[in-house]
């Protein structure tokens, strides 16, 4: 009695029975097809974030002067909380992160030719492209010399340049902020939000010394408005931030039991939150396949019995002429997993669908893992075994006698 | 292989239901040698079923041996007894019992395919018994687009296809008309001559008995004539206008 042979047989009795084998098939589909679509669903939600945070930089941090007291408690206690270049210079020795970088920020009037518009200008230092990952499209990015020379130079973003100027080639061109011209050297490459909330390519970056000289212009040229760190990947973020604490409460000369007159945020946070979301959700939707499949299970395990009963003298016969014990089993077994595999075959083609169906009209992208299809056959295999097991023993283990006596 | 082919020594059969045991067989002695065409003949009730069954190894005595081609049953497990009803036992029954859902040559197949033979060889040599029983033509039907004659002939090809040395047979002839009954029991005969197959049936009609070598005839669990056909035919006619007369007011 070969694979085949026990194979055949199974397809045999299912045809026999088509409507009660589908509506049998039916809570193995449902649960297949809710169990696969959710692994997906799961899967691509999570991807999705993942993907949103990584563009937002998760293991970025924002070191902010002040710290939970308000500027006029400080002031009454005549202190006054500021982040420096210095603080920046330190933070960006520290072997935990990647690097550390300053910046200036300010709103300020834009010109060129006609054009004239408030803008957000960022005064910066090479440290930011690295952690930001910042490139140009065109031009060349603005380095250490440039700098220290307070050079007047600007990258700006591709939608600032089509602004500005228009169709034309803005490399060497001026663009002028508060009427000091700055000459363009750079377009930044791509689009998309950042994790400070602003647009890429609408950002303007000149140097840190010359947006303190020319734009912001304040008594204390070493001030910087944050500090913006990026920590290493293989180190925890956690780490990462108390080695920053640490440094800058050292340089600030901060005492043991006083609070930190700065403050550390951190992206992480919000991916940890909502990849514990996402888990949980494809949790729960998971639960809801697997009690459907468990449903489903009990429904096979229902039929098959009264398949048994119905098919008793249809054993007994097999006994009589050689069957043996195991071969009923198997025969048995067989059929219930091969309703259960092939509800699990519709049941994938069903979910495919639908993740085709939410791809096209949800404008969000979720497709079927490998992983998640073969997790589903073994599952369906699983159920089709477990639920079939006890029917299929219990058919051989009749006698064949009673079986042969059975109307 | 020699010796006889069935020797049953004080078997018993006890069937309970529930707390109430119904004894059936009170102790039956038995031998059939091989090439023998035995009947069994009995009232309702005289066990004769019963013993069919554990001559088939269907069912276990309770009490006995039974030894079957030189094999003790009784400390046979179930794959063992199902091994001996695939290869030593051809059976044929009242009802045919054959498999709706397959063709005759499938039907005529199955024994094979528990014995492990392909499926190729199996459909082949299937096919050839269903020639011996002269319906080699109708292999691709159901077994519900034949006669009830042509059923039982399937039902004799599927119980030879294993080339059984035992062939039982649980009135056969049962569910047949007269005429039909008699291609049947022409074709045991045939086979117990040619081939030399051991025959046992189990019949209530005594033309049936007729065409057999040898009668057994059961009573209320007891073997009440155990001797050749002729004989235990002519003392049941006799015995019948007795019983007859005696039950009659």
């Amino acid at each position: 009695m070969n694979l085949i042979q026990v194979l055949i047989e199974s397809f045999r009795s299912m045809a026999a029975n088509r409507l009660r084998t589908a509506l049998t098939m039916l809570g193995i589909v449902i649960g297949i097809a809710s169990v696969v679509l959710l692994l997906a669903l799961g899967d691509s939600m999570q991807r999705f974030i993942g993907k949103q945070l990584q563009s937002l930089g998760t293991n970025m941090v924002y070191v902010m002067p002040g710290g939970d007291r308000t500027a006029a408690q400080r002031a009454r206690e005549g202190k006054v909380a500021v982040l420096t270049l210095d603080d920046a210079e330190a933070l960006n020795a520290l072997p935990s992160l990647t690097g550390a970088a300053p910046a200036l920020q300010g709103s300020f009037k834009v010109s060129a030719g006609n054009e004239n518009l408030s803008s957000t200008v960022i005064g910066v230092t090479p440290a930011m492209f690295t952690i930001r990952n910042w490139k140009v499209d065109q031009g060349t990015l603005f380095g250490e010399a440039d700098v220290r020379a307070s050079a007047r130079l600007i990258v700006i973003g591709q939608k600032v340049a089509d602004q500005f100027f228009y169709r034309a080639d803005p490399l060497g061109r001026y663009l002028r902020i508060e009427n000091v011209s700055f000459q363009v050297i750079g377009v930044l490459a791509g689009e998309g939000r950042q994790s400070d909330g602003t647009e890429l390519s609408e950002q303007i970056l000149v140097p840190i010394t010359a947006a303190s000289a020319y734009l912001v212009k304040s008594p204390f040229p070493q001030n910087v408005h944050y500090i913006n760190a990026q920590g290493k990947p293989n180190v925890a973020m956690g780490d990462a931030i108390q080695d920053i604490k640490e440094v800058i409460r050292d340089r600030h000369r901060i005492r043991v039991d006083d609070p930190d007159d700065f403050r550390v945020q951190n992206l992480n946070t919000i991916a940890e939150t909502a990849n514990k979301i996402t888990t949980g959700v494809a949790l729960l939707l998971g639960l809801i396949g697997a009690i459907s499949l468990l449903v489903g299970g009990i429904g096979i395990m229902n039929i098959m019995l009264v398949s048994v009963t119905e098919r008793t003298r249809e054993i007994g016969i097999r006994m009589a002429i050689g069957a043996r014990p195991n071969h009923i089993l198997l025969q048995f077994l067989a059929e219930a997993v091969v309703i259960c595999l092939a509800g699990g075959l519709v049941g994938i083609a069903i979910a495919a669908s639908g993740a085709l169906a939410i791809t096209k009209f949800a404008d969000f992208e979720v497709y079927l893992t490998m992983s998640g299809v073969i997790v589903a056959c073994g599952f369906a295999t699983v159920v089709g075994v477990f639920f079939g097991f006890y029917p299929a023993r219990r058919a051989s283990r009749l006698l064949p006698v009673d079986c042969l006596r059975y109307e | 292989m020699s010796g006889p082919l069935i020797v049953i020594r004080g078997v018993t059969k006890t069937y309970l239901s529930g707390s109430v045991e119904t004894p059936v067989l009170h102790g039956v002695d038995m031998r059939v040698e091989r090439g023998d065409f035995v009947s069994i003949m009995g009232q309702s009730g005289s066990g004769k079923s019963t013993l069919m069954n554990i001559l088939g190894c269907l069912d276990q005595a309770t009490g006995g041996t039974y030894l079957l081609d030189g094999a003790d049953t009784r400390t046979l497990g179930r794959a063992a007894l199902a091994d001996i009803r695939n290869r030593t036992i051809g059976f044929v029954f009242q009802s045919f019992n054959l498999i709706k859902r397959m063709t005759v040559a499938e039907n005529v197949a199955l024994p094979l395919i528990y014995a492990g033979v392909g499926r190729a060889k199996a459909q082949a040599r299937a096919l050839t018994e269903l020639e011996r029983v002269g319906l080699g033509a109708l292999g691709k039907r159901t077994p519900s687009q034949l006669s009830g004659g042509q059923q039982q002939r399937v039902a004799i090809a599927r119980a030879l296809v294993t080339d059984p040395p035992l062939l039982l047979a649980d009135e056969p002839t049962g569910n047949l008309d007269t005429h039909t009954s008699d291609d049947i029991m022409n074709s045991f005969q045939t086979l117990n001559r040619e081939r030399g197959i051991t025959i046992v049936l189990v019949t209530h009609e005594a033309d049936v008995a007729a065409y057999s070598r040898r009668l057994v005839r059961l009573k209320d669990g007891l073997v009440l004539y155990d001797g050749p056909a002729q004989e235990g035919l002519r003392q049941l006619a006799g015995a019948l206008p007795a019983i007859a007369a005696g039950v009659a007011p």
